[in-house]
């Protein structure tokens, strides 16, 4: 079976910034949220604070380039700013903070931000990523 | 809900530990996660590619875990009066595979007064154990919890 095109470790540019498309948050994604967590706090109006994080690898999905090759998630850090309200339109922007080559594959650290449709930075942190190398031809 | 159906800032202890009821990850969720999450990544969708990984079958996201782990510790204990979440810092330490059954074990690490007299910083540790009682993930979450209003 032939592999899937993947954007490799080597693929990856130090300190390459990506600008994911928007989305707006609905109250529709806040209750698919509250039914799949099935977390009791969820209140109708407000978005919960983990929903805009989860949406965030689905937003690099949506940039024009194959997805990133993960071998697994390994962490992250999360900061949450400011309130998200359903209505708002989110995206999300990362930069490679570092690229550390291993023996198989590579580690990724991006800086990743939730920004709103003001502009202001509603969410922040660092992923981390073990992402593989290219196969050999 | 009534005002004694969740704890105030104040009656909360460092070193108090909760665990949760347990959840068995299905299908189900990680195609919903797929779907609302817009994460596709073949490590969750793709049976056939991931019978050959190490994995050896489909993985749930981590961060479907983390979704799944909130709600359990919601339901683990009498709830805090939660406000948010302010920090994060999480590892995911193994898969959870389809069927898969997890629980939350929790425990109070910290408590901090903040510059606002309506809220206090609870620190809690917590982790994630499947049925074999591996841990899965683990991690730390500073929560905004309300302090007992003033009579």
């Amino acid at each position: 079976m032939a592999s899937p095109s993947q954007f490799y470790f080597e693929d990856v540019a130090l300190h390459g910034v990506l600008d994911t498309p928007a989305m707006t948050i609905t109250e529709a994604h806040v209750g698919l949220y509250a039914g799949i967590s099935q977390d009791a706090s969820v209140q109708p109006g407000l978005v919960p604070e983990l929903l805009p994080l989860c949406l965030t690898p689905g937003l690099g999905w949506r940039v024009n380039q194959p997805p990133l090759a993960v071998m697994a998630f390994m962490g992250f850090e999360w900061e949450v700013l400011h309130p998200v309200r359903v209505g708002d339109t989110i995206h999300s922007r990362s930069r490679t903070a570092v690229k550390r080559s291993m023996r198989e594959g590579g580690v990724i650290i991006e800086e990743r931000q939730v920004i709103n449709q003001n502009g202001e930075v509603v969410q922040k942190g660092r992923f981390t990523f073990l992402v593989a190398k290219r196969p050999a031809a | 809900m009534s005002a004694s159906a969740r704890r105030w800032f104040e009656e909360i202890e460092i070193g108090e530990e909760s665990v949760s009821p347990g959840r068995t990850v299905t299908e189900a969720d990680i195609v919903l996660f797929a779907g609302l999450s817009g994460d596709y990544n073949i490590l969750h969708t793709d049976a056939e590619y991931m019978k050959s990984s190490i994995f050896g079958e489909r993985i749930a996201h981590g961060l479907l875990g983390l979704a799944i782990q909130s709600g359990l510790f919601s339901r683990a204990g009498i709830p805090y009066a939660t406000l948010g979440f302010g920090t994060l810092r999480w590892k995911f330490k193994g898969p959870i595979k389809i069927g898969d059954t997890i629980h939350v074990h929790a425990k109070v690490s910290a408590k901090k007064e903040t510059d606002k007299p309506d809220r206090g910083v609870i620190t809690v540790e917590r982790q994630v154990l499947n049925q074999r009682n591996e841990v899965v993930q683990e991690g730390e979450t500073e929560l905004v919890v309300e302090r007992r209003p003033s009579a």
